[in-house]
């Protein structure tokens, strides 16, 4: 229907030949744009897949880790733990960072920006490579506390990793919520934390989402800050915080991938592509929710 | 015109006033059943308010008061500080960086500003109605009893009652009885403006402050809110923005004529319209002046 009308509105109103070839070749450098984008997102999941598949045995979902052999039980349960622990962690403080950052900070009566160093704390983070993160991590708790390889060490790390862009992500959500919307609830006369929670917040509940789902595939798939806080363990993780070492998946693909055996390259593309997996589920599980809680936006006006 | 002659007379007779010659033709019985019987005539009083954001003045000295149970239009060219006048009277101002005030506004006797003054409770007690409607983005039913839910005025079941009720008071109730639960955005506009006005009314406000409410609506839609207006008073008191002047002299009692920042002149709306006082008003209801 929408192609016919758009077709019999141009016939009506013959565009000049200008016009025409700057439409074409917008549409070419969008459709390259496009490509270059999906391109090696297709190649990557391609080339993954086409190495795990030929080899692949159900039973590396379900056994350790022996050696450079085995299943990935071990580092899968890792990786899940990982990033619970990062959703939990990071995800309460850079939610309330961002709140603070677009809610409360800035709106000094005297218009003098607050929240400036927390922003700066944010992007100075953001700018940090993980491996100096892990490495200060590494000096810091794994050495310098005596915790050893430990999963607290490695979510730590971890969320400081990922803080600055939830924080940003929350900042950008709330700030892109009509003014309307809080001019409302203000002249209700609701308490302004009220009004946060039951209207602004679930406005910005899809920006926050996402933020936290780039938060998670971003700990899911690294490998630097882990090698030096998590260690790696071939035993399913245990309920310890200090002292314990723990599993995940990017180490097989990390080190395993330097063996000499081909076991040991099977198990680093297979690690690979349940990684690709976890990551895609977590994709679509946010894509759920935040259908299922944004039934009513203003946005999805059918 | 005359319509709103009669409607002004009939709406008035059972408010009690400080006014000894009136006192004389109240029925003393309806008077004593009057609820805002103790209450001063006056329900906001702005006693020479001058508003300014920096070094910009916006409003200079407004002194002015709004009878209880009256509409009052609040006319003028763009920008000349209605929206602002508006927005203070419910202390929405208060936050925008460099506003600084003199002067004072009551309500009911007592300056809004004053310490023992709940800024909640006063936005609850001092509604207000927007330009383009802004239903939040939950079901409709909740947008009713939003406002109930966060001043605790009721809940549960009771909940429902109301949404019901004000659904009804506003002429809303057979169009979405079915769809309660559904978004409030595949409303049309001038139902969305109903629902926000449902939605105000539910907290049981006393003064209704409207900016523009119907500019963005059809004409339709734009005379059934005009005499929905109308059936709000004498509970409510209404003082509404508008540029459209047919429509401050179909339901407005009172107008009052802003320009930069001053109150130029303020009466009756039938005196101000016909018999202006003043050259800059003239000018401006007939039509000569932006
Ligand atoms: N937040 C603000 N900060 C600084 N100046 C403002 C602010 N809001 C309004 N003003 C200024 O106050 C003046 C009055 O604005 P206001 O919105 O009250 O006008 P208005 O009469 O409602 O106009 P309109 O009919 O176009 O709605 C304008 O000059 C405007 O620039
Ligand atoms: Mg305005």
């Amino acid at each position: 229907m929408i192609r016919r009308t758009r077709y019999v509105a141009s016939e009506a109103f013959p565009r000049s030949r200008r016009r025409r070839a700057a439409d074409v070749a917008f549409r070419v450098g969008a459709l390259a744009a496009l490509a270059i984008v999906v391109a090696p997102v297709v190649w990557v999941m391609a080339d993954v897949v086409a190495r795990a598949i030929p080899h692949w045995r159900w039973s590396v979902l379900v056994t350790s880790t022996v050696g450079t052999g085995g299943g990935l039980e071990n580092a899968i349960l890792g990786t899940l733990v990982l990033l619970l622990g990062v959703l939990v962690l990071a995800g309460t403080v850079g939610i309330l960072a961002g709140v603070y950052l677009a809610e409360f900070a800035g709106l000094g009566r005297s218009g003098k920006p607050r929240g400036r160093l927390l922003r700066a704390a944010t992007e100075i983070l953001s700018g940090v490579p993980s491996i100096a993160l892990g490495l200060v991590g590494y000096l810091a708790l794994v050495t310098g506390f005596h915790w050893g390889y430990s999963l607290l060490a490695a979510l730590i790390v971890l969320s400081v990793m990922v803080i600055p862009y939830i924080a940003r992500g929350t900042e950008t959500a709330l700030r892109q919520v009509p003014t309307s919307y809080r001019e409302g609830a203000q002249a209700l006369g609701m308490p302004a934390g009220y009004a946060l929670r039951k209207v602004i917040l679930r406005t910005a509940f899809p920006g926050i989402v996402t933020s936290l789902l780039i938060a998670l595939a971003i700990s899911g798939g690294e490998t630097a800050p882990l090698l030096y806080t998590a260690g790696w363990f071939t035993g399913t993780p245990r309920a310890s915080l200090l002292h314990q070492p723990i599993g995940y998946l990017t180490y097989p693909v990390w080190t395993f991938w330097d063996y000499p055996s081909n076991e040991a390259h099977y198990l680093a593309f297979d690690a690979a592509l349940i990684l690709l997996v976890i990551v895609l589920v977590l994709l679509v599980t946010a894509r759920v929710i935040v259908n299922r809680t944004q039934r009513f936006a203003e946005s999805r006006r059918p | 015109m005359a319509n709103d002659g009669e409607h002004q007379a009939t709406s008035r007779p059972i408010i009690g006033t400080t006014d000894s010659r009136s006192e004389e033709r109240i029925d003393p019985i309806l008077a004593a059943l009057d609820p805002d019987r103790e209450r001063p005539e006056h329900v906001i009083c702005s006693q020479s308010l001058t508003l300014s954001f920096g070094q910009k003045r916006i409003l200079d000295s407004i002194t002015i008061e709004f009878r209880r149970g009256s509409i009052t239009a609040l006319i003028g060219p763009t920008g000349c500080g209605k929206t602002t006048f508006l927005r203070t009277l419910n202390r929405m101002n208060d936050k925008i960086p460099g506003f600084r005030y003199s002067g004072d506004v009551t309500l009911e006797g007592e300056s809004i500003w004053g310490p023992s003054q709940d800024l909640l409770d006063l936005r609850r007690r001092v509604g207000m109605l927007f330009q383009r409607p802004n239903p939040f983005p939950m079901s409709i039913r909740d947008n009713v009893v939003a406002g109930v839910k966060a001043h605790r005025i009721a809940k549960g079941k009771q909940l429902d009652v109301l949404a019901e009720e004000r659904l009804r008071q506003v002429g809303l109730w057979e169009a979405v009885k079915d769809r309660l639960n559904d978004s409030p955005f595949r409303l049309s506009g001038g139902q969305q403006q109903l629902l926000c006005l449902a939605r105000a009314l539910a907290v049981g406000p006393e003064v209704l402050l409207l900016d523009e409410p119907t500019s963005a609506l059809d004409p339709i839609s734009t005379e059934y809110i005009e005499q929905l207006l109308r059936q709000l008073t004498p509970a409510l008191t209404l003082i509404i923005v508008t540029h459209n002047l047919g429509q401050a002299r179909r339901i407005s009692h009172n107008t009052m004529f802003l320009y930069e920042g001053e109150l130029v002149e303020h009466g009756p709306t039938e005196d101000v319209f016909e018999r202006s006082r003043e050259e800059r008003t003239q000018v401006y209801v007939t039509g000569r002046m932006g």
